[in-house]
This record gives C-alpha cells, structure tokens and sequence, in this order.
C-alpha cells in the first residue's frame, strides 16, 4: 500500500523545552498507528504539528509526496480539510447544533450548496448514531455523544487521514464505548489513523502498528502484539505493564 | 404652587430633549461597536504593534475627561481639520469614540471566555483565521458581551448629559434652560432624574430580554 502521510524529523519546543525531538513516522492508505506513552510524551503536541495547530521548529510533514508548506495560508487551509482532528475535549462549536456543527465546514469551508451540506451532514450525524439529536446543542448532549459528533464533523470533508488526539480520556467510563465503536467502524471502514490514546485493549485490537513516545522521542514501535508483550525495551515493557494492569489485561 | 404649570408646559420640552438624548446614546453605542469590535479583535489575536496602538487609543480615550474630549474635538481638533460639524454631530463622535474604548475592553474579555479549543477546531475543519473568529468567536462573544454591554448603555447614557456644555438639546440642557427661566428648579431636575431613569431602566430591560432571546440552549 502506497505511503498517504509521512512526517520527517518534525521537532519543537517551548522556551528551553524541547517536546518533540525530531519524530519521523509514516503511515501507508488504510493504516491505523497508535500512539502510547506517558503524559508529556510529546504525543499531543506530535499530532498537533501534523496539521499545523502547533507550528513546528522544524521538519516536514507530506500528504501524497507532496511537501505542505504552511506559510501558504490557501494550501495550508486545503490540506487541513483533508485531514481530520478529534480533540480529547472534543472542541464542538458552542453556539451551534449537532447538525449545524458538522454543516459549517461544508458551507463556508468546501462552498457546498446548502440542501446538499444538510444531507450530507445529517448522514454522517447518522453514520455515528446521533440522528435523533441533530438539533441538540453541544451543552444538551453528554461527553460521548460530543465525541462522536465531533468525529461525523471531521468525516464529512471526506479527510484522507484522521488524527485523534486521546478521543476518549475525558469520558466518563461508561461512554467509552459508543466512542469505540465508531472509530472501530471508521478502521473497519478503511480510515487511515493515527490515534493517541491510554485505552491499551482498544488499541491492541485496532491498531496495526503501536509507537512507543517517551520525552519527545519514538522508543519504539511495532505490531501491537510485540509491543505490548515482547518489547526490546525495557522502559517500553514497564509502561505497558502498568498501563495493562489499570484497564485490564486484554 | 406654581410648579404644575411650569410641568406642563416644561415637560413635553423635555420630552422632546429625551428624543436627542436617545439618538445621541444609540448613535454613540452603534458607533462604539463599530469601533470597539475591530479593536477587540485586533487586541486579541493581532500582532504586538497593533496590540500597543490600540492600547495607545484605549488609553487616550479612557485616560481623558469627557468634558476635555467634548471640548478638544468640538473646539479644537475638527475646526483645525477645518471641519464645520455640529455640537450634536460631535458629541455623538466623541461619545462613540469614548464607548469604542470601553466596549473594545468588554468585547476583549468576551472573546476570551470562548473556548480557545473552539479556534483549533474552527482551524482544524479548513476554517481561515478570519472565518474562526466571525463564524465561530464573535458569534459567542457577542452574546457573553450582552451583560458589560447593558452597563456600557447605563455609563453612556448619563454621560451623554455632559454634552449640554456643547450646546446639545438633550435633557439636561433643556432641563437647565427652564429651570433658570422659571426658578422652578426642583421640580424640573427631578423630571430631569425621573427620565434618565426611565431610559436607563428601559434599556437595560431590553438588552436582557435580548440576552433572553439569544441565549443558547443549555449553555451559562
């Protein structure tokens, strides 16, 4: 399978920090990578520079071979439609329904006529179960269903990548699950990810590679099996060990 | 006592000055938001010069009396630019300028309160940093700004009093003109009182009915 997102020796840092150290990953069409490691890994800030949310220091990021350069504000708006982001606080614009969220960026973003943006957008409102409450407002709606439309926001501009950024840690325990199951869809449906997330028994059976961040660096990465069991490196298996005994040995 | 008459007939005088106090007050507010929006946003997300001019215009026009300013612009700066504007005209620039200042501050803190996730999310879906703010910031801020806007109104309008020194038929000016005819000043300042309380009240009812309507489902 041909290479869709590639990042070469993309680093930052904040003040003396540096919190991404020069990562490179590349992530084939229909890959899931996910991305595990302690809090202030880098691995939020990583995902950010890939979509120029955080600019980085340096290094760069490729959809399709093609290099984005982000001082371009036209290529730099036209690459991020077509590469979603789920936030861990899922970001939902406030004053707008469920509907109304998912549509704006049909309307103004990819100039879409307004009769078609609603279809489309309720279609991706019901591809995540939220058909029924398309015209609640984000402050009606609990923690998962703010997820999940959050993630029919990013699909409907068709993106060729989605980037998720721990989409579950600030969800109570009971609503993990709906969330699951729809990025378990998207996987299944052929979605290139790469996802950040603690939930070690959703990502064994999701991913298709694991990558290991520590202090702004990959550790190490592979499929999820070795990773998780057999890692060459020590650090590796003692934080997968830890992780493993908090949600269950999967 | 010889005060009913002078009510009667001073009253609708009054009234009358209570038209150009409310045309005064909403001209200053309009333009106030016109210019207080832009500053607003300029403060917020704009680069540090921009940040330090605008800072350089709040203070001039928060730092300076009122009466200075009224008598600066309507005396001094437009007569030099060779400008021939009325002391109505005048009072309701200067007033505005003034409220462009305050309302650049409430609009300020307005914005703030949004989300900053909400800018990530905006930018994240293709949105240009234009686009986020007028599609998704201010569409908020505007409604968190309702309250420090209904206080800005209360501030205004009584300050719009101060405008009589230019010769403006508001109110006061009005108020002053019959009382020092008739000498019946008790009666006429209270009247006077009485209707600036009244618009005040107005007002500040209206703007929370409008805070009403536009609130949003759910959300503080």
């Amino acid at each position: 399978m041909e290479t869709i997102l590639q990042v070469h020796e993309i680093r930052k840092h904040y003040g003396d920090k540096e919190i991404v150290k020069g990562v490179s990953l590349s992530v084939r069409r229909g890959e899931i990578k996910v991305l595990i490691g302690p809090s202030g890994a880098g691995k939020s800030t990583l995902l950010q520079m890939i979509n120029f949310l955080v600019f980085p220091d340096g290094g760069d990021v490729f959809l399709e071979g093609r290099r984005i350069d982000p001082s371009r504000r036209r290529e730099l708006c036209a690459y991020r439609q077509q590469v979603g982001m789920i936030f861990q606080e899922f970001n939902l614009f406030d004053h707008l329904t469920a509907l109304g969220n998912v549509e704006i960026g049909l309307v103004r973003v990819k100039k879409m006529d307004k009769k078609a943006a609603r279809r489309r957008a309720m279609a991706e409102l019901e591809r995540v179960g939220l058909g029924d409450h398309a015209g609640k407002y984000p402050a009606e709606l609990s923690g998962g269903q703010k997820q999940r439309v959050s993630i029919a926001r990013a699909l409907a501009l068709d993106p060729k990548v989605m980037l998720l950024d721990e989409p579950t840690s600030a969800l109570d325990p009971e609503l993990i699950g709906e969330v699951h199951a729809v990025i378990r869809e998207l996987g299944a449906s052929g979605m290139t990810m790469i996802m950040a997330t603690h939930q070690i028994g959703f990502a064994r059976a999701l991913a298709h590679e694991m990558i290991f961040m520590e202090d702004g660096r990959i550790v190490e990465q592979g499929p999820p099996d070795i990773i998780l069991d057999e890692a060459q490196c020590a650090r590796t298996r003692e934080f997968c060990a830890k992780i493993g005994e908090l949600g269950g040995r999967p | 006592m010889d005060f009913l008459p002078v009510l009667k007939e001073g009253l609708p005088y009054l009234l009358k000055g209570t038209w150009i106090t409310l045309v005064v007050v909403c001209g200053a507010l309009a333009l106030g938001l016109s210019i207080g929006l832009p500053l607003a946003v300029g403060m917020v997300y704009g680069p540090r010069w921009l940040r330090q001019l605008i800072g350089l215009y709040v203070w001039f026009f928060r730092g300076v009396p009122l009466l200075v300013l009224l008598f600066l612009f309507y005396f001094g700066i437009f007569p030099f630019l060779g400008l021939d504007l009325s002391a109505f005209v005048v009072a309701v620039i200067v007033l505005g300028c003034i409220s462009g200042a305050y309302q650049s501050q409430i609009l300020r803190g307005a914005i703030l309160t949004v989300p900053a996730g909400q800018m990530k999310a905006a930018r994240a879906v293709g949105m240009s940093d234009t686009q986020a703010i007028v599609l998704i910031v201010l569409p908020q801020a505007l409604r968190l700004a309702i309250p420090g806007w209904s206080n800005e109104y209360a501030i205004l309008l009584k300050d719009s009093a101060v405008t009589y020194a230019l010769g403006v038929a508001e109110i006061m000016a009005r108020a002053h003109h019959v009382a020092s005819r008739t000498y019946q000043h008790l009666p006429i300042y209270i009247s006077a009182g009485l209707l600036f309380m009244i618009l005040t009240f107005a007002g500040t009812r209206l703007l929370g009915v409008v805070h009403k309507r536009v609130r949003i489902k759910g959300y503080a």
